[in-house]
């Protein structure tokens, strides 16, 4: 690892005599590449900076490790003190390297501090730096520390697993056969999200190996289906708040009446208009001809539905929409009022004409028979009307 | 308790279970049951107790725990003074005849789960329907609750379920509303905890195991999934590894204390 240092290493050995420990320097420098290609950088911006500057004393290493071998002897004019202080700094720096290097397994130690404390020292060292030649070797310290740091992060890894849920997700969507090559590309688009083909019973491959790590009991499923298990416990329920609270039973009751009566009384409306409508078309066939009252009442079929229709009959009657009246045989013809003002004259008529119909079984079979009705014309509700016509 | 204890040695068959009871009653003078207890017959509290089993297993299809009140309004009923031997009995009878345990997950409010006692077989079980497929999610999440440090926002939830094209905005086609069922189906079933963190506004939720969650599973079972899933030792992950360990053998405790006698032995075999 130490011979791997490269130029680094080579150019400092070229170095003068007042670096004793120039070896273990080169040595520190666990990734080669690092320190070289710090030591080039800096090299060039002193090589730059050199001239305008005055030149240190005895012959440095810098001019040797811009290569610049001939440039060593030019002009040194830094004062010598200032010089021993910076060789002295190297030198400590140096051996703070080499005690790092030395001692790694100490370093990586989880129960030592000596990573920190060789950390702090350099800090120390740090405070004297002011050229760049030590600040060099306080990164390649840096360096190596940094690497401890990690490997030393590493051991604590491998002690203990984080749980890594992007991991996990994707080694269920593995687990439940996930298909990475064939796929819907419009998953792609985020890329939290892998693509590819996931099966339909993916869930269910899971499910059933997550049945393993379950004391789920098992539910028992009738094997013809049945209903399901909620709709009886409900109604249980229903059953027993009702018997319980009484007022609720009691409330309940008038409410229902009153929709029972509201759609009997629909029911009449609804059949009187479409009565009257069927009287309107009839009389719209022919104007001038008024229908029998039998013909149209009657229906030969029923004699129940007879009685409806005169009951139903009765109230657009009432309601002045139409009159009867007897033609020139006696017999009751029954014809639709058209105007406003004859209606309202039938209106007021009717108040003081009222009549009532007294219609038998009997009554019923004769007048079939005698006017010879075969259909009726107000074909039951419910029946469309293209039978009739 | 002291009951419970004294009523050890469950018999084959529920008839010589009975005729056990009886000739304890008369001992048990200190408390209401087994006065009213006495002046039933056999075949009527017989009767009771199965319907009570009955009750317990179609009620259980739904998996929503079942509340001591329930049981009293639809089966119980008039039986009120001999709650306690009524559960009793039904929970030894489906311990027996069915192999399941009937767990009280609130004791404050008396609900129960039916939980399974039988080891699980070894063969991939036939029946598998959406049930199964929900039972697959639910692992999930309570797999990522746990890891987590056994609670975890519902969005950390959801961005994990995203994951595996699971989105609470998005219809599923095994799930359908799938907000709908963690955050409602899961926790009625008691699956899961689901908790608005105190002092968030807008509100923020998050999840929790809920109990019947730590009946029917275990930490340690969920972590031996995780590790079946990432194909690693359950070790690997030491904390939790540790945690679950250690709630095992707190649980494992409890077990014994409990169960009936059988109940504790089957706890023992699905720990092995």
């Amino acid at each position: 690892m130490a011979e791997d240092a490269g130029s680094g290493g080579d150019s400092l050995q070229g170095r003068g005599p007042d670096s004793g420990c120039r070896q273990p320097l080169a040595s520190t420098s666990r990734d080669g590449a690092v320190p070289e290609h710090q030591q080039r950088r800096l090299t060039g911006g002193q090589g730059r900076q050199r001239p305008p500057e005055t030149a240190n004393g005895e012959g440095d290493g810098e001019e040797e490790e811009s290569e610049e071998e001939p440039g060593q002897s030019s002009v040194r004019t830094e004062p010598d003190g200032n010089h021993t202080d910076r060789r002295m700094l190297r030198q400590q720096y140096r051996q703070l390297i080499n005690r790092v290097q030395q001692n790694r397994e100490d370093m990586l130690s989880s129960k030592s501090n000596s990573l920190t404390d060789a950390l702090q020292e350099a800090n120390k060292l740090f405070s004297g730096v002011s050229q760049a030649r030590e600040a060099a070797l306080d990164a390649q310290f840096l360096v190596l520390a940094s690497n401890l740091g990690k490997e030393k992060a590493n051991e604590l890894h491998s002690e203990m697993t984080v749980f890594d849920s992007p991991a996990f997700a994707e080694d269920l969507l593995t687990f439940m056969g996930l298909n990475r090559l064939e796929g819907e590309e419009n998953d792609s688009d985020d890329e939290s999200i892998a693509s590819g083909f996931l099966p339909n019973n993916a869930w269910h491959k899971l499910g059933a190996e997550a049945e393993r790590y379950f004391r789920r009991s098992p539910s028992f499923h009738y094997m013809l289906g049945s209903f399901k298990a909620d709709p009886p416990v409900p109604r249980q329920r229903i059953e027993r708040q009702k018997r319980k609270v009484g007022t609720e039973e009691k409330r309940a009751m008038p409410s229902q009446l009153k929709k029972m009566e509201e759609s009997h009384q629909e029911a009449t409306e609804k059949e009187v208009e479409r009565i009257l409508g069927l009287l309107q078309t009839y009389f719209k066939e022919d104007p001038n001809i008024p229908i029998s009252f039998f013909d149209f009442v009657i229906d030969p079929t029923s004699f129940a539905r007879t009685v409806e229709n005169i009951f139903h009959v009765s109230f657009i009657i009432r309601d002045g929409f139409a009159r009867i009246k007897l033609d020139q045989d006696k017999l009751p013809v029954i014809e639709p009022s058209h105007e406003e003002e004859g209606r309202e004259n039938d209106q007021n008529a009717q108040v003081r004409n009222q009549a009532v119909i007294s219609l038998s079984h009997q009554d019923w079979k004769d007048i079939v028979e005698t006017f010879e009705i075969t259909e009726p014309m107000i074909p039951p509700p419910g029946v469309s009307q293209e039978n009739e016509s | 308790m002291a009951q419970k204890r004294r009523s050890k040695g469950p018999g084959p068959s529920q008839g010589e279970l009975l005729a056990a009871e009886e000739d304890l009653a008369p001992t048990q003078s200190a408390s209401q049951a087994p006065r009213s207890l006495e002046r039933l017959s056999p075949a009527q509290v017989d009767q009771k107790v199965s319907e009570l089993v009955q009750y317990l297993l179609v009620k259980d299809q739904k998996k929503i725990p079942i509340k001591r009140a329930d049981i009293l309004k639809n089966v119980i009923k008039d039986y009120r003074g001999i709650y306690s031997e009524i559960i009793k009995r039904a929970g030894r009878t489906l311990q027996q005849v069915f192999g399941l345990q009937l767990v009280e997950i609130d004791p404050r409010n008396h609900v129960y789960i039916l939980v399974s006692n039988l080891p699980r077989l070894a063969v991939e079980n036939l029946k598998q329907d959406d049930c199964t497929a929900k039972l697959g999610l639910l692992t999930v999440i309570l797999s990522f609750l746990f890891m987590k440090g056994n609670a975890a926002k519902e969005s950390a939830v959801w961005e994990m379920l995203r994951r595996l094209r699971v989105d609470p905005g998005v219809r599923h086609e095994v799930f359908g509303d799938v907000k709908k069922l963690v955050t409602e189906e899961f926790v009625r079933q008691k699956y899961l905890e689901y908790n608005r963190v105190p002092h968030t506004d807008p509100p923020e939720f998050e999840f929790l195991w809920g109990a019947r969650a730590v009946k029917e599973t275990s930490k340690m079972q969920v972590l031996r999934f995780i590790a079946k899933i990432q194909n690693k030792d359950p070790r690997a992950w030491s904390t939790q590894y540790t945690e679950a360990a250690a709630e095992e053998a707190a649980v494992g405790g409890l077990f014994e204390d409990v169960s009936t006698p059988g109940g504790a032995s089957q706890g023992a075999r699905r720990r092995t």
